[in-house]
């Protein structure tokens, strides 16, 4: 046979942004071979008709290094189309570490990461001690490619033990911690990753390590990527403010590496805060150098009714009211007074995270025929069409349907304007799926499917072949990542098979996957057909197939090293 | 235009450092010991909605165990970050040998 597996009849959207085509792909030994009409005979043929097939997603924001390392899969990527994994993001990382470390690490992934003290307990078989020492450990183990970043704060508890979250490093220490880096880039790191932000502690109360570094530290260390001409260098400050920009300005202008801060995305309780953000980050672009903004595409929404209604609790008429036994709240909500107040109520100029607009609040489903009109339409047009005031007309529908009138509305993320240049925008890496942590918590594996399926499909807020570029290639390429994220001749067979009618994501449910069979929180997708891995399937027809053929990602530090050695 | 005083619980039947789980209108409430009162505040974190059943109260305020947002229970002002949402927390009387929550509209 000349191919181990052809994709066939497929349309292909190749992750770089321009326009699909139907065709067939080739692949052996894990590679693509041929794309275009192909007609050879393969090992297997996976017929993709109606279907879009394009690279794999990679997922560049996760903290899967304790995962990984009983999970191959790093569940449930693969179920959305991931075939590539970073960690180590925001600090954190598993090694370098001595035995005398291990302790301290966890501590810091059990309360930063919200990760069970008990399941890495059980579940970190430690056993390396460098950067490269634990790459080495995930070969030939895992089922998705993984890359990492070095984690400032494994770093500097290496050079520094205890004292790395109680001072300042000596200029001794900091020499140390810049061979730590060292090390880790040119065994495969694909970055750095440092944490300051003000609420990441460590299990006991004491700020993670990283906190504690001067600019002087943290500039020497990411000069180690400089010298190299590789990686990138991630970065977490804390509530998001424009002065940042000035820090993520003068470190990409000192070390000429791409900048990745955390994070943008839309929120009414600051509904320019992102326009800003872009506006800051533009001229660091401008003059030739990176700072991508991390966004999410999963809106923060809230269906509700006013039997149980969370949304206008900042205002207290209203919180008084939405706690009252629900007869006594029907009788107060029809009181001319009683609205006199609430009205007032959302008047009070104070900032609050309830926007006040009745055109982004809407109507999802009434209980009454007569009102089924309503269906689909904000509040404002429900108003409208009644012939009221938005306020009048939201509280008497409520009323006239027993409160059973349920109602949706987005605090983040919920502009779909807002979102569209977001998400289009040059300047914003998407994704920051946290993949492995807070994982009793949430679960957003579907960033992918959600941004395919929400604001590609319905929203039509940008095209699916820039959407699949911003998954693919925009992230390979920032991160080094040679022969990924494009389908193009020579590349590595990581490719997403997927229904562009159907796919999504679906909401996160319980499962007892973790060690102890302790419960965490996963996430199904509809849509998705296969999940291929170097040429080999890892996720078929809803299941995973057992394959292992993920391999570690590592940057170009180590493949520039291992060509100078050969 | 009114005031309702809901009892969600006899005195005695809430230990110290307990955060026990009440209803009230359809809600979901925790009540705590806090400063030799009673604080009674959402379930719910108001950053990404997480449990606060799996929080913990330092002092007189709560922390979310999932992003690590800390509340002061009294005021619900979001304390770490400072800037961020609030809390929901609701008014807490003792009546004979009731603690109520108290609604004033």
């Amino acid at each position: 046979m000349a191919y181990d597996l052809v994709i066939k009849g497929g349309r292909i959207y190749d992750g770089s942004g321009m326009p699909s085509y139907m065709g067939d792909i080739a692949i052996r030994n894990g590679r693509i071979v041929e794309i275009g009409r192909i007609s050879d005979g393969a090992r297997r043929t996976i017929d993709a008709g109606g279907l879009a097939v394009s690279p794999g997603f990679i997922d560049h924001h996760t903290h899967m290094d304790a995962q990984i390392l009983w999970d191959p899969y790093a569940t449930s990527e693969p179920q959305h189309g991931v075939t590539s994994i970073v960690m180590g993001n925001c600090g954190l990382a598993l090694a370098p570490a001595k035995p005398s470390d291990h302790d301290a690490i966890v501590k810091s992934f059990v309360r930063v990461e919200a990760i069970p003290r008990s399941v890495l307990d059980q579940g970190v078989p430690w056993g390396w001690h460098t950067y490269g020492d634990y790459l080495d450990a995930l070969e030939g183990k895992i089922g998705v490619n993984v890359g990492g970043l070095a984690g400032h704060i494994a770093v500097r508890q290496y050079a520094m033990g205890e004292e790395s979250v109680e001072r300042a490093a000596t200029a001794k220490e900091i020499e140390q911690m810049k061979g730590l880096v060292l090390e880790a880039m040119e065994s495969g790191a694909l970055g750095i990753s440092t944490n300051r932000n003000e609420r990441h502690m460590r299990e006991d109360g004491k700020p993670v390590g990283s906190r504690l570094a001067t600019d002087e530290e943290l500039f020497a260390l990411c000069r180690v990527l400089s010298d190299l001409n590789s990686g990138v260098i991630e970065t977490i400050l804390g509530l998001n403010k424009i002065d940042h920009f000035k820090f993520y300005d003068r470190l990409a202008r000192v070390t000429g590496r791409p900048i990745l801060w955390q994070s943008l995305q839309h929120r009414w309780a600051e509904p320019n805060l992102w326009r800003e953000q872009l506006d800051a980050v533009a001229p660091i672009f401008e003059d030739g150098y990176q700072a991508y903004g991390l966004s999410h595409t999963v809106p923060l929404v809230r269906h509700f009714s006013l039997k149980n209604c969370q949304v206008f609790d900042e205002f207290p008429t209203w919180k008084a009211i939405m706690f009252l036994p629900v007869e006594a709240r029907r009788e107060a909500l029809k009181e001319p007074e009683t609205r006199k107040k609430l009205r007032a109520d959302l008047l009070d100029p104070r900032r609050t995270n309830f926007h006040r607009r009745w055109d982004v609040v809407r109507v999802e489903k009434c209980v009454k025929p007569e009102n089924q009109r309503y269906n689909g339409k904000s509040v404002a047009e429900m108003a409208a069409l009644r012939g009221q005031e938005p306020l009048e007309a939201f509280l008497d529908l409520a009323l006239e349907e027993n409160l059973d009138t349920v109602f949706w509305n987005a605090n983040n993320g919920g502009d779909a304007a807002a979102m569209g240049e977001i998400l289009r925008s040059p300047y914003v890496l998407i994704g920051t799926s946290d993949a492995g942590a807070h994982v009793q918590f949430g679960a957003d594996f579907g960033y992918g499917t959600t941004l395919l399926g929400l604001w590609v499909r319905e929203r039509q807020l940008l095209s699916l072949e820039y959407a699949v570029h911003k998954l693919t290639f925009h992230i390979a390429s920032i991160f080094g990542l040679e022969g990924r994220g494009l389908l193009r001749p020579g590349y590595a067979a990581d490719v997403a098979i997927f229904d562009p009618k159907t796919v999504g994501a679906h909401e996160p449910e319980w499962a007892n996957d973790y060690p102890g069979k302790t419960k965490r929180l996963i996430q199904r997708a509809e849509g998705m057909h296969a999940t291929i891995v170097n040429g080999r399937p890892i996720y078929e027809d809803g299941k995973l197939t057992g394959e292992l053929p993920g391999e570690v990602l590592r940057g170009t530090a180590y493949r520039g090293r291992q060509a100078a050695a050969a | 235009m009114g005031v309702s005083y809901i009892p969600v619980c006899r005195l005695g039947e809430i230990a110290a450092g307990e955060l026990k789980p009440i209803e009230i209108g359809d809600r979901q409430l925790l009540l705590v010991q806090v400063d030799g009162g009673y604080a009674a505040f959402a379930r719910e974190c108001p950053h990404e909605a997480a449990d606060l059943a799996t929080g913990v109260v330092e002092g007189s305020r709560v922390r979310c165990a999932n992003h690590g947002y800390c509340f002061d229970l009294t005021t619900g002002e979001c304390q770490l970050p400072k800037g961020g949402p609030p809390l929901t927390t609701l008014p807490v009387e003792v009546r004979g040998e009731e603690i109520c929550i108290k609604l004033e509209w």
